[in-house]
């Protein structure tokens, strides 16, 4: 069934580049009026604006679409094998885990990284398509690089749904707990540092932290779990968003460390716990 | 001969183009233990599921103690209990509840007393408070019954009764059987491939193969009409082997 | 007893007994009563925000008073409702597909299928345990939810509150049972229950997440951090005025959202609740009335999910074998 989620993030990224243009045009007739109505004299922040602005809802399509890909692949790889009990009969041969869970990602990332070379081809095409000339040599870059952050986004997800693969005695715990996890992430753990409502944050515009006392100091210590923020913030800046504010460099330090420590939870997973027999 | 307990006239049933059952003409006297035989994939369970109405056969009839198993489905469903292969029950529910629970379906208002009935005679007390994910799968097997007895049945359905038991267990099932057929003058009608337990439990047995009805005898008659044969494995493996009709 | 409350009472047992179930609702009370609580400190820190400019106006010798932020307890609730709208929906798609998995995983459907039931009966037994168990829950969030008003936000409730809490909540229930009858349905309809479920969370991400989301991203006041109009300071009055003059694109995008039931549901919510501005203050009837319609179509997808479901739980759909 990962086929349908698939369908719908092609479909999504697809229809992303036409959200932004649409979305570009609208505003900029809307400032445009504002401005000849004498109602503010500020610049236009969208004149300069880059074409890959028109991708940056495929940043939004990743954290909600891509993750629930990557976390549904990755319960399903190590799901299945408990219950046709394939990891007894590889584990009784000279295989260490980390091994064979190390070259089961490594196949799971490279499906990732297919699908979303697919889906930059797809942006680059349509952002084309829309400017009406190719994209130039930097741009495509920078495109290649928000792809590549995207693949270095997921990878967490991915570990995390093999992990509660491994973990779970039930198949829809196995699913739910991740999927649970992510919402934390991407809702729970952002609204506790800005203030911002949950349903805002599905804004690729990263949520500003609200200047309280209390604010400040939730957004310290929760700032650095906020990767789907995190994630928003790197894009924004290799998509060339000038009007987002925040440091890149911390952004993608955090994804790093996201990655670098759930590939270390995985890696060191034990013998009998991938041998557990599921309950169903 | 008994009055008929069960009786089929050229049931079927197709899964989409997959014929499962062809034309399955059985008759089952009252107080039988019959023993359905049959590799797997024979329809062995599909026979069991027409018979207890779970589904609707595709030609043909079959009626248990004169109900049809389509036009009186529900007084049909009155009248048998049924066990299916690995039911695992209600296992955050305790083993009275779950009992309640299937008893109260079967129309049973106030079922307690019947409850510990069946239970003391099943040997089964103690236990009523625990939860059923606590229980071995001989427990299981022995709930399975309670369940399918609550209501006293006339004819009762067992789809592979020792499936996953060990011989204690196997040996307490069969002890079960007999003591129901015996007792309560119940019809039994089992699917299974332990063919020890066929020998020392059924009174009567058939032989499916590929859908279709190949051999119908009593215990006694089938182990003398085979002089040849040392032991009814010997006879079915020999059944299986002939040549089609 | 009657076989439809035979199973619904099971039902029940079943899922009070469920530990797992109960970790997630009170997962959900969680992160509602966490959602009042920070913005109940927002408003503590817009006040704060408040004293601190009124400060430096008396230092510079003004004598003008800005209005001060007011407190409107029921509009600290927004987070609360949409967690509801998200996370609760997704609980709800779990305990549908929980109720048939588990039949179809334990077996019990062939035993509960050779009982004299009715054809709706187990669908109908289920559905009714769903209606009790959502009941209760949705209870007992707005309960807890209006204890954080009054503890953390320190908020005074009048009886006028209760009754748009009381109202929000019944929208909030018929929400969560349209998501559990579509699961449950989908759980019966699918060879595998598993399937059925990779089903129903698409449906949620597609509904919940991504319809919404597109239509909130197509809004021209969301393009930039903080709000488009805000950075370019335009006061509220003008940019409606601008916005007027773009109602073509604000219908398109309006229809894209309202094409979610999940808008259905927050719209109500957010306008008896007072959220939305136009409707803070407003008498609870004339809100009920603007609203009716949306409340409308909550309550006919409501109905359709139940009879979904009812026809897809049926004994042939139950009892297919996995492939």
């Amino acid at each position: 069934m990962p086929q349908v989620l698939l369908a719908v993030f092609v479909g999504m990224v697809t229809a992303s580049s036409v959200i932004g243009w649409l979305t570009n045009q609208v505003v900029t007739s809307v400032y445009d009026r504002t401005f000849a109505a004498g109602l503010t004299t500020q610049p236009n922040p969208f004149s300069a604006v880059s074409p890959l602005y028109y991708a940056k809802n495929t940043v939004i399509y990743i954290i909600l679409i891509g993750a629930l890909l990557a976390i549904v692949l990755g319960v399903q790889s190590t799901i299945r094998d408990r219950k046709a009990h394939t990891f007894d009969l590889v584990l009784s041969r000279p295989v260490r885990p980390a091994s064979y869970l190390g070259a089961k990602l490594a196949g799971l990332l490279c499906w990732v990284a297919g699908i979303l070379a697919l889906s930059a081809l797809i942006s680059w095409t349509s952002i084309s398509a829309i400017v009406g000339s190719v994209l130039s040599p930097g741009d495509t870059a920078r495109l290649l690089g928000f792809y590549a952050l995207a693949w270095l986004f997921l990878l967490p997800f991915i570990i995390l749904g093999m992990l509660t693969g491994v973990y779970s005695r039930r198949e829809t715990t196995a699913l739910l707990v991740p999927i649970v996890i992510w919402s934390v992430v991407t809702f729970v753990v952002p609204q506790l540092g800005t203030a911002a409502h949950p349903v805002s944050l599905l804004n690729p515009v990263p949520a500003i932290a609200s200047q309280g006392g209390v604010f400040q100091l939730a957004n310290l210590v929760l700032g650095p779990l906020s990767l789907t923020e995190h994630f928003k913030q790197a894009s924004a800046f290799v998509l060339g968003d000038t009007a987002t504010t925040g440091s890149p460099l911390l952004s993608l330090v955090v994804m790093v460390a996201f990655a670098g420590c759930m590939l270390v939870v995985l890696l060191t997973t034990q013998r009998d716990r991938m041998r557990s027999p599921l309950d169903e | 001969m008994n009055d008929t307990a069960i009786k089929t006239t050229e049931l079927s049933h197709s899964y989409g183009p997959k014929a499962a059952l062809k034309g399955l003409n059985l008759s089952v006297g009252e107080g039988e233990i019959f023993g359905l035989l049959g590799h797997n994939g024979a329809g062995k369970t599909t026979a069991v599921s027409l018979l207890t109405t779970l589904i609707p056969p595709t030609e043909g009839t079959a009626t248990i103690l004169g109900l049809d198993i389509h036009a009186d489905a529900d007084e049909v469903r009155r009248t048998i209990g049924y066990l299916p292969e690995n039911v695992q029950f209600y296992g955050n529910l305790t083993l009275l509840e779950n009992l309640r629970f299937f008893a109260r379906l079967s129309g049973l208002d106030k079922p307690d007393a019947r409850i510990r009935e069946v239970l003391e005679f099943l040997d089964f007390t103690g236990h009523e408070s625990e939860r059923l994910s606590t229980f071995s799968k001989g427990m299981r097997q022995r709930v399975g019954i309670a369940q399918s007895i609550l209501h006293n049945p006339k004819v009762l359905f067992l789809d592979e009764p020792t499936s996953g038991l060990d011989p204690q267990g196997v040996r307490n099932l069969r002890e079960i059987i007999l003591n129901l057929n015996r007792h309560f003058g119940m019809t039994i009608f089992m699917n299974t491939h332990l063919l020890a337990e066929v020998t020392q439990t059924c009174t009567s047995i058939g032989v499916l193969r590929e859908g279709e009805l190949v051999y119908q005898d009593s215990l006694a008659a089938t182990l003398t009409a085979f002089p040849d044969e040392a032991s009814l494995e010997d006879i079915y493996l020999h059944i299986e082997a002939r040549p089609e009709r | 007893m009657n076989s439809l409350l035979v199973i619904a009472r099971r039902e029940l047992t079943d899922l009070k007994r469920t530990r797992f179930y109960l970790i997630l609702f009170g997962f959900l009370a969680v992160v509602m009563i966490l959602s009042v609580i920070v913005a109940s400190f927002d408003f503590r820190a817009k006040i704060g925000d408040y004293n601190l400019y009124l400060d430096t106006l008396r230092r510079s010798g003004s004598t003008e008073t800005p209005p001060a932020p007011q407190l409107f307890p029921l509009q600290l609730l927004r987070g609360s409702i949409e967690y509801l709208e998200l996370i609760g929906a997704l609980f709800a798609i779990i305990i549908g597909y929980g109720t048939v998995a588990k039949e179809k995983q334990h077996g019990t459907l062939h035993l509960i299928f050779t009982r004299p039931v009715s054809r709706f009966t187990v669908a109908g037994g289920k559905v009714l345990a769903f209606a009790v168990a959502w009941a209760v829950v949705t209870a007992g969030v707005f309960v807890a939810m209006i204890a954080a008003l009054l503890v953390i936000g320190n908020a005074p409730l009048q009886l006028i509150d209760f009754e748009r809490l009381a109202l929000t909540a019944i929208i909030a229930w018929l929400y969560l049972m349209l998501w559990s009858c579509v699961a449950m349905g989908l759980a019966a309809r699918a060879r595998r229950a598993s399937t059925g479920l990779i089903v129903a969370l698409v449906a949620w991400l597609v509904v919940v997440l991504i319809i919404p989301q597109i239509g909130d991203t197509m809004d021209p006041d969301n393009q930039v951090p903080g709000g488009l109009f805000k950075s370019l300071a335009v006061a509220k009055p003008d940019e409606k005025a601008v916005m007027a003059n773009f109602a073509g694109f604000d219908d398109i995008r309006n229809g894209l959202e309202v094409s979610s039931i999940t808008k259905h549901f927050e719209r109500p919510a957010f306008a008896l609740l007072g959220i939305k501005d136009q409707y803070n203050q407003q008498p609870v009837g004339d809100v009920w009335a603007s609203m009716l319609p949306y409340t409308i179509t909550l309550t006919l997808a409501f109905m359709g999910a139940v009879g979904f479901t009812a026809l897809a739980t049926t004994k042939r759909a139950l009892l297919r074998r996995e492939s």
